[in-house]
């Protein structure tokens, strides 16, 4: 009897090892979160309170920092330049469901196409930026195709018209983003079992029918991830900006980003660059929480 | 027994052996000197190893390690590395990033640390470069005027001469605007992105502060004429419509291309040209810089400095003063289009003799400029928010979003705001 009890532990310190296994399992990666994520998070939002420079110890203002901000006309014009931003989301989104639906068939020859819209996900970000630079000088791919089609009469300024610089940049986050997006469309929609297509089908649905009453609605916790990973990085975006404008013409391009990068390191004022970052990460956070709410319900589980 | 002797001797021997290599190590802690440069590599490698070899022989308890950055980067790399506790002991910057530094007290005052007869042996304006407060903070190392290099293809293709190109700031745009008109290629780019029309200005001999610089004074009638000029020529399509993103490497970048009629730049960019581009290269002619009416030229100066959180100070100076001397100056003009900022460095005949290559002609004209020659940054107290708004009222002139009067009112009411 007793031996038996030293052989085989009481149920509470079965599971309090089997805790004490998982917690160890997650350890590595914990210990990593917690010094590349955790704690540059936690100095970053300490330092936003601070004067800091690198060189001189910091110094505490309090708030400063942030009444600072509020009559910063460059703070305003990069938080409305970086909200513009957003509206690629929606267009990305769009454009990465119809292509993930068209590439989906198992039709000979898509593989390869499938590998083409994901190249530019895994080019470097730098060489798209010089690249797209060249494809939109006033002598580059884009005006020449469009005069030769009579859509344009004279070349288009892209990067360098400050009503279009921004839009010319998104288009650039558009391509680029697109192979990835599509990628999770592509998993959500293997997910989808193809029943209730075929059911749609017999009962007379058409394809827009189907498309919107049954492969949309499944879809959505993919749309869910897909539009919260793509306004994060719209409402960061930098270096397609560096590359490609960077910042100009008349600000027209400046975002929350470039902003930071410039107060850090341009002018090394590092608490302000903080408080900065405090304010994109509040609007992130809040537009996750948002897309959450709206996006929530949906896919094959039933809430 | 024979073994255990065998093992004995031989734990001696390592014993002595590590004795005297910890020993040694002790007798001569050789200080480690970290030297960082802007874009010399590959160009200039073999030149800078030399140095360092040299001086290392001379000062056996010094080795020097060199790090070269990219133009671009040093700024942010510096920083880390003083963040990290990890400050380099040189640092190669120029004349605006050695102020910026200098306001966030991370330089070595450099009247203060170097004797004042080696500071006598450079050019007194020189010297005076990078003074912010009264104080100098960098040891000046070569100075890079700009000059005039032209397409003489292109110049006769719009019917000009090239044996006159333009010699003043007028003939220059005239000239510009001939190019374009009858070529279809853009004539220039001028040097009117970011904040660089504060040299145009000065360049025509307008001022940009009060005499006690407590007042921004760029508003005046000939201010705003200068910048309407220009304003008149961007709507005019006289120049490219990426001058203001692209700046000068926008601009070497079309001049190599064959696609610009002229570029005013630093002679050291002829390298560029002649890598990237053999036979526009070969097209190339140089001339002096057209100057405006204040007959002034701008000088851009690269000056070593020694951050403050450096370890070794006293050999920062040293060495930084061994790079800048007489003979190591003249060795490295040898090799590029630039000039020494030191006195008896710059009387060698080398620099009149002139001669057939378009540097050999860049040098002659350019040393015979030194003299109306001074660095021409403006150096104020909150550099990056006066930078900024004036960057911002001038791309709004060139945008049409503000009249060039409305952009200029602006900029200086922004600035005496914060002077």
């Amino acid at each position: 009897m007793e031996r038996q009890t030293l052989a085989r532990p009481a149920p509470a310190a079965r599971a309090g090892r089997r805790i004490l296994t998982a917690y160890l399992f997650l350890l590595p990666a914990l210990l990593l979160l917690a010094a590349f994520t955790f704690y540059p998070v936690m100095f970053g939002t300490a330092l936003s309170l601070f004067e800091y420079d690198v060189i001189t110890p910091p110094r505490f203002v309090g708030l400063a920092n942030f009444r600072a901000l509020w009559t910063d006309r460059y703070f305003w014009i990069a938080l409305e330049n970086s909200i513009k931003y957003l509206a690629v989301v929606p267009v990305l989104q769009g454009c990465a469901i119809v292509l993930a639906i068209w590439v989906h068939r198992s039709t000979r020859g898509l593989g390869w196409l499938r590998a083409a819209y994901y190249l530019p996900v895994v080019t470097s970000i730098v060489v798209v930026g010089i690249l797209w630079r060249w494809l939109y000088d006033d002598a580059g791919l884009v005006n020449f195709i469009l005069l030769r089609l009579a859509v344009l009469h004279a070349p288009v300024h892209w990067l360098a018209s400050p009503g279009i610089a921004l839009y010319a940049v998104m288009f650039v986050t558009l391509w680029k983003g697109l192979g990835y997006y599509m990628v999770i469309y592509l998993a959500g929609l293997e997910a989808i079992p193809p029943g209730y297509a075929e059911a749609a089908a017999i009962d007379g649905a058409n394809a827009l029918q189907q498309l919107r009453h049954v492969i949309l609605p499944l879809l959505r916790p993919s749309i869910l991830l897909a539009t919260t990973l793509s306004a994060i990085s719209a409402l960061r975006v930098f270096e397609e900006v560096y590359v490609m404008t960077s910042g100009g013409p008349v600000y027209s391009t400046y975002t929350m980003f470039y902003y930071m990068f410039d107060q850090a390191f341009g002018a090394l004022h590092l608490g302000y660059a903080a408080a900065l970052g405090v304010v994109l990460a509040a609007v992130t956070i809040g537009l996750s929480v948002a897309s959450f709410r709206l996006l929530r319900e949906g896919g094959l589980s039933y809430y | 027994m024979q073994n255990r002797h065998t093992i004995r001797r031989s734990l001696a021997v390592l014993l002595l052996a590590l004795l005297t290599t910890t020993g040694v190590a002790a007798a001569a802690p050789r200080a480690r000197v970290e030297f960082w440069t802007i874009s010399l590599q590959p160009f200039f490698s073999g030149y800078i190893h030399g140095l360092i070899a040299q001086y290392e022989r001379a000062h056996p308890a010094v080795s020097i390690r060199w790090i070269d950055v990219p133009a671009q980067a040093i700024d942010q790399k510096l920083l880390a590395a003083v963040a990290g506790g990890v400050a380099p002991d040189v640092v190669n910057l120029n004349t605006e990033g050695t102020v910026r530094m200098a306001q966030a007290h991370a330089l070595v005052d450099m009247d203060g640390a170097v004797p004042a007869t080696a500071r006598a042996r450079y050019f007194p304006n020189i010297w005076s470069s990078t003074r912010y407060l009264g104080s100098v903070y960098g040891i000046p190392w070569y100075v890079v005027p700009n000059i005039l290099a032209y397409n003489q293809t292109v110049f006769r293709r719009a019917g000009l001469d090239p044996a006159h190109p333009p010699a003043s700031g007028d003939a220059f745009i005239q000239a510009a605007t001939a190019i374009k008109e009858r070529t279809g290629i853009y004539g220039f780019m001028p040097n009117v992105d970011g904040i660089r029309f504060l040299r145009v200005f000065q360049e025509d001999g307008l001022p940009i502060l009060s005499p006690d610089r407590r007042r921004a004074v760029f508003n005046g009638p000939d201010h705003v004429r200068l910048l309407a000029q220009y304003v008149s020529l961007f709507k005019r399509d006289a120049f490219p419509a990426d001058t203001l993103q692209r700046g000068y490497l926008g601009a070497t970048e079309r001049y190599a291309a064959g696609q610009l009629g002229m570029l005013t730049t630093g002679p050291q960019f002829l390298l560029r040209v002649r890598s990237d581009s053999p036979d526009v290269y070969r097209d190339t002619r140089v001339a002096a810089y057209p100057l405006g009416r204040g007959r002034v030229l701008d000088l851009p100066t690269m000056a070593l400095t020694v951050p403050l959180r450096g370890r070794h100070r006293a050999e920062a100076v040293e060495f930084a003063l061994f790079v800048t001397n007489d003979t190591n100056q003249l060795a490295f003009c040898h090799l590029v289009v630039i000039f020494p900022s030191t006195q008896a460095a710059a009387r060698d005949s080398y620099f009149t003799r002139g001669g057939v290559t378009p540097e050999d002609q860049a040098r002659a004209i350019a040393a015979g400029e030194l003299g109306i020659a001074r660095d021409l940054t403006v150096v104020v107290p909150h550099s990056d928010e006066l930078f900024r708004a004036f960057r911002e009222a001038i791309e709004s002139a060139f945008f049409g979003r503000m009249t060039p009067q409305q952009a200029l009112d602006w900029a200086v009411k922004e600035w005496n705001g914060k002077l």
